[in-house]
């Protein structure tokens, strides 16, 4: 199954914790469940079962809530975490035969992280920082100097590289830490919460930045996070966790209006789905017959911009456009029903929330 | 008949012991002397019962030995194998001699004009603070002024070669300790062995391995006392690395050298520095001690203030370690403090 379009693929991938994981694997295959795998044997069910393919240069966001076993899953692409079971493929090569030296060789040049709480080197300057990794295939700092100076001009950090961290605030931390991340050149970035140590408006702020660089540069971006919003902001691909297996994976847009289940329907129904979902997902297909429409948006609008646009009048409709043409159209009703989560006028008491 | 008879006649060993109750080797215990002198046998009440002690049982069968046999037992043991040790431990604790007369000749030789503001000048290089300078230039010229210039010099010439050696086998056996469990395992018993063995008892060993002329018969004693900290620290440091950052370094590729050279010991260097400060101090202290087994130095007046009761010479070269003290404290304080400032989070 080569597929040039699939970066990483992972699959039947178990990671267990304990003293004797192979034999607990056993009970797990035989279906056995997390509490009581804990209970009788003392082993913790980290992952379980994980089949997911990351696609090349878009970004893939794994969200789940604490003890979901997000950090553990990415943590297994660089392999910091050896799994009990499974494979994982990067480009077509399967890491876990590596030996020390190809793994370094990953580390160093294919895949790079960044890290929640930044894991800045703090004897070391922003310059120094961001040339982590040329430095450790032993480069001196003028040879990588002029490619992390810009990198850190890249992400706002001008004139900022002969400072120490600990004298940047949080925010600055972490753009060193994406510069860093840029400055190795490899393809595939591993991001573990990274936006979540930072108060909301910075984290809007580097969600842009990230956007912004993905679009320049299409990365294969693997994203953790617990927060829904910002996993719909930044996914092109969107996977999510709960109690170490995948229950859903798909293009955001239609997670959002097909949940697989109450859980994940509970998610979903907090969401100001109008600034998520786009008029391309909730449109219907050109009919036969050309009536008359109130005007023109594109596939890729937002639903609250058109509110907008309407001024709230839902007798409307629109015709949608792509790249000029027009693909469908859009009915004011339609959009209003598209904004109500499906299952909340049915079961308001749905709340199986796992916490 | 003494106490414990009936332990030997219940185990059927009466005929290992030989005669009962009777002494008839020559070791005499001070309890049976006293027993002779008085005459005659007193009969004991149970209150006077002996604790079954080694020179209880030996009343009661000769065979059995006395305390005493077991310590001069050690002492034949330790003789026995004094020589093969000698062969081992003295070519290779040789360099430590040849250090020690070394740096004594060059403080003793330099003249004071030089050595003074050359103490000045390192106390400036590592603390970069004039105040600290200036204390040095104090503390050295009014114990040049009570002439005891050369006295100072050979202390500092002795805990100069015994704090390096410390550090030159301690931060090594730090990390050791900080990458492996086991190794840790073993070394904190002997680490708090060393920490806590009376200083004193240190050199009795080293009195027989060792000609008390040799100067490295006091080093290796200084060094075995003040070698704790900087290992403990060292450890301790490297432990207590960031992990998120020890993850960083690994999730880009650093090998383990890599990692230990640019991020391990970098890190805990406020910890090992906090170290290396303590093992001066304790050499310091040792250093007096040492002058028991011929240290030469600020000790030697100590000792002779102790010895023929020259109170004045004790108390002012007393003084004279407390100003080495107070300087070497605060010149390595202060470097620890420079490298806080570059690295504080």
């Amino acid at each position: 199954m080569k597929n040039k379009d699939i970066k990483i693929s992972i699959r039947n991938l178990y990671k267990i914790f304990g003293s004797d994981p192979k034999r607990a694997l056993q009970y797990v295959k035989d279906g056995m469940g997390k509490i009581e795998l804990l209970e009788e044997h003392k082993h913790v069910l980290g992952l379980k079962d994980i089949n997911v393919e990351v696609p090349t240069g878009k970004t893939t966001v794994i969200m789940g809530l604490s003890g979901s076993g997000k950090s553990t899953l990415i943590r297994h692409l660089n392999r910091l975490i050896e799994p009990t079971a499974g494979e994982v493929e990067v480009a077509g090569d399967n890491i876990l035969e590596y030996n020390e030296k190809d793994l370094r060789d990953l580390r160093q040049n294919k895949m790079s992280m960044v890290f929640q709480k930044f894991a800045l080197l703090p004897h070391r300057t922003v310059l120094q920082n961001a040339g982590l990794a040329p430095s450790i295939e032993g480069q001196s700092e003028r040879n990588y100097s002029e490619e992390a100076r810009k990198w850190l001009d890249r992400v706002g950090l001008q004139g900022q590289a002969d400072q120490y961290p600990h004298q940047l605030s949080g925010g600055m931390q972490q753009r060193v830490g994406i510069a860093r991340a840029l400055t190795s050149n490899s393809d595939i970035m591993l991001m573990d919460e990274a936006f979540s140590a930072l108060d909301p408006l910075i984290r809007t702020d580097m969600q842009d930045l990230l956007n912004e660089l993905q679009a320049e540069l299409q990365k294969t971006i693997v994203f953790i996070t617990h927060d829904l919003d910002e996993a719909l902001k930044l996914a092109d691909h969107l996977v999510i966790l709960n109690d170490g297996s995948v229950i859903q994976q798909g293009e955001p847009q239609h997670i959002l209006l097909n949940p697989a289940d109450p859980y994940i329907e509970d998610f979903v129904s907090d969401i100001n789905r109008a600034r998520v979902l786009r008029v391309r997902s909730v449109m219907t297909s050109l009919p036969e017959t050309q009536l008359e429409r109130s005007g023109e948006i594109d596939h890729e609008d937002t639903l609250e911009s058109v509110i907008a646009l309407s001024e709230g009048d839902t007798a409307l409709s629109y015709h949608v456009m792509k790249d000029g043409k027009p693909v469908g159209v859009l009915d004011m009703r339609k959009l209003v029903r598209a904004l109500v989560p499906s299952e909340q006028s049915k079961e308001p008491e749905s709340a199986l929330f796992g916490g | 008949m003494a106490t414990y008879d009936f332990i030997f006649n219940r185990l059927g060993l009466r005929n290992w012991c030989g005669e009962s109750g009777d002494t008839g080797d020559g070791m005499t215990s001070m309890a049976q002397l006293l027993a002779e002198t008085s005459g005659d046998d007193v009969e004991m009440s149970a209150w006077e019962t002996p604790f079954p002690s080694m020179d209880a049982l030996h009343e009661a069968c000769p065979s059995f030995p006395q305390s005493r046999e077991l310590t001069s037992g050690l002492e034949s043991g330790f003789l026995a194998i004094k020589d093969t040790l000698k062969v081992v431990v003295d070519p290779l604790t040789q360099p430590l001699s040849w250090a020690l007369n070394e740096a004594l000749w060059v403080m003793q030789t330099v003249p004071w004009f030089i050595m003074i503001p050359l103490l000045m000048l390192v106390s400036w290089v590592v603390s970069r603070q004039m105040k600290l300078v200036a204390l040095v230039a104090i503390c050295f010229g009014f114990l040049g002024f009570v002439d005891y210039y050369i006295y100072t010099m050979q202390t500092l010439a002795i805990i100069f070669v015994c704090a390096l050696s410390c550090v030159v086998f301690g931060v090594p056996i730090g990390i050791a300790m900080s990458r492996s469990d086991r190794v840790q395992r073993t070394m904190i018993p002997i680490l708090d062995m060393l920490q806590t063995l009376p200083p004193f008892v240190y050199l009795i060993p080293l009195i027989f391995l060792f000609s008390v002329t040799e100067p490295k018969l006091y080093g290796i004693a200084i060094i075995l006392y003040a070698i704790v900290p900087v290992v403990r620290l060292t450890d301790l440091g490297i432990r207590l690395v960031d992990k998120d950052v020890i993850e960083a370094a690994d999730a880009f590729g650093m090998s383990k050298r890599q990692k230990l050279f640019n991020v391990q010991i970098p890190l805990a260097l406020p910890n090992i520095m906090a170290g290396v400060n303590q093992t001066i101090m304790m050499s310091l202290a040792m250093v007096v001690i040492a002058s028991l087994v011929s240290a030469p130095g600020l000790g030697v007046l100590v000792l002779r203030g102790i010895r023929s009761l020259e109170l004045g010479v004790g108390l002012l070269s007393g003084l004279g370690i407390v100003l080495l003290a107070i300087i070497l404290d605060r010149v390595t304080k202060a470097a620890l403090a420079r490298i806080n400032v570059s690295q504080s989070n």
